[in-house]
């Protein structure tokens, strides 16, 4: 393992840390440029560029109420459901504009799928929770290919062997970290391109974080993953990419590595060190 | 569960023992070097202790990242550190086989005097330690790593003799003063190359039993 070189990103403002506006980097699946979020007339969410590259985790940091968790959900159009919420900008996943194209936004949904910090497995049963967005995106009729998504989701989610016995009991009858990565095998079921990830083990112990953490590895390569925590030692163990947010503003974006052994920018190094949060 | 930190830890480990393998074969070199006054031997030392340079950087880079990125602790945060602790001084064995290969250069370069015998046993004693020492770390072995602190004093021994028959021959033949001064200096180089072991072998009970042995005669722990 060797120190990273510095990324050759584009012209990093030094008054400020961000980025000049570009074109997305080389291997972005979503790409955000110029993005501002309002509520009604407060500005949440300042001009942020950033880019979620598949084969990579991109964490999102920052303290509270710094937008991390807004801009987050402007990738997959929750904001939308919020009265009063405002976006401009541009998100892109791949070539194609997400707002203001006619996408149809419950596809938008399937492609780029969301896990919350509350896990919120349905009432249903376990076999039901994961079949269910399959069945509803008419990705499987037959009952052999909706077993054959159920089985691989749950395998991946690294949750077949401890449920495989019992499908037909409800999936609130989980632990915790079983709900979790029963949320995150039923996001994975409609084979989405990106997963979000809002806070996803902050209602968890440490060994369930530890296994979500893992399963987060193991999803990797297969998945554009963005996730927001407010952990950075979290954020410094699962992601490659990590974006610094503060005031609603994007203040530093570069590999964790760097981010975590030589921030550029004051402001980050006084967070990511504790002096303020 | 395969934790996140252990590829990390597992790779720190393979660097640290490529690291002592060259470490022990340059010294091995230099100390062939100068039992066979072989000055071309002794000139392929200071090319091989680059490589033990490039690895002490790539070391100090990987435990950097370890640290900021894994937050270890307890045992895994106690095996990060000795990485770091043994790097060093397997860095400063190499830099001891190249002032040891300088010497045999020089004498190479002089009229032959016998190498003392208590002097190639010393050099034996050093070389066994150093082995003791990373065969303790490589198989977390902490009766090993004492086993290595408990040759010390006989290292000392032999490098007192070492600089007592040398300066014996310097005062009785002063013409072979230059040959007399290179063997106190490769004697002291081997005794400073033993201290290092030690130092690797109390980083192996720091690891195994979290219990800092430094100094432990003058601390009286």
């Amino acid at each position: 393992m060797t120190m990273p070189a510095r990324s050759p990103e584009p012209v990093e403002r030094p008054e400020r840390g961000g980025l000049e506006r570009s074109a997305p980097a080389p291997g972005a699946k979503m790409s955000a440029r110029g993005v501002s979020v309002t509520y009604d007339t407060t500005l949440a969410v300042r001009e942020v560029d950033l880019d979620i590259l598949l084969g990579e985790v991109t964490a999102l940091i920052g303290p509270s109420g710094c937008g991390k968790s807004t801009l987050l959900r402007c990738f997959n159009r929750m904001n939308d459901d919020i009265p009063g919420c405002r976006v401009t900008g541009e998100i892109r996943l791949d070539s194609d504009p997400i707002y203001g194209s006619g996408l149809d936004v419950v596809q938008l949904r399937a492609r780029v799928g969301m896990v919350f910090q509350k896990p919120n497995p349905f009432p249903k049963s376990l076999y039901d929770n994961v079949a269910y967005g399959p069945r509803i995106h008419g990705l499987a009729t037959r009952r052999a290919k909706l077993d054959e998504i159920v089985e691989r989701s749950l395998v991946r989610a690294g949750l077949w062997e401890e449920v495989k016995d019992r499908l037909q009991e409800p999936g609130t009858a989980l632990s915790g970290g079983q709900q979790q990565r029963l949320c995150i095998a039923r996001a994975i079921a409609v084979d989405p391109e990106v997963i979000l990830m809002d806070e996803p083990c902050s209602a968890l112990d440490p060994i369930a974080t530890a296994k979500v953490e893992e399963l987060i590895h193991g999803l990797r390569g297969s998945y554009a993953i963005a996730i927001v925590t407010h952990n950075m030692q979290q954020a410094a163990r699962v992601s490659q990419r990590t974006a610094f947010f503060h005031l609603g503003e994007l203040v530093e974006y570069g590999s964790t590595a760097e981010i975590f052994t030589n921030p550029r920018v004051q402001r980050t190094s006084d967070y990511i060190t504790g002096r303020y949060g | 569960m395969t934790r996140a930190v252990d590829p990390v830890l597992q790779g720190l480990r393979e660097t640290l023992l490529r690291m002592g393998s060259r470490a022990e074969a340059i010294l091995d070199k230099a100390v062939q070097a100068v039992i066979d006054r072989d000055a071309e031997l002794a000139r392929q030392v200071e090319r091989d202790d680059l490589e033990i340079d490039r690895l002490d950087v790539q070391i100090d880079e990987a435990v950097l990242l370890a640290l900021a990125l894994q937050a270890p602790v307890a045992a895994d945060l106690r095996k990060v550190v000795a990485v770091k602790m043994i790097a060093t001084d397997l860095e400063r064995v190499g830099d001891l086989a190249r002032n040891i290969a300088k010497s045999a250069l020089r004498l190479s370069l002089h009229p032959e005097v016998p190498v003392p015998l208590v002097l190639v046993r010393l050099a034996r004693s050093a070389q066994r330690m150093l082995h003791g020492a990373l065969d303790a770390y490589s198989g977390d072995d902490p009766e090993a790593a004492r086993a290595v602190l408990a040759q010390d004093d006989e290292v000392d021994r032999q490098q007192d003799e070492v600089v007592r028959s040398g300066l014996q021959e310097i005062t009785g033949r002063p013409e072979v003063a230059s040959q007399g001064v290179d063997i106190i200096f490769v004697a002291k180089h081997l005794e400073r190359v033993a201290d290092h072991a030690t130092n690797i072998a109390e980083g192996v009970i720091l690891v195994t039993e979290a219990r800092n042995v430094k100094h432990a005669s003058k601390l009286g722990a």
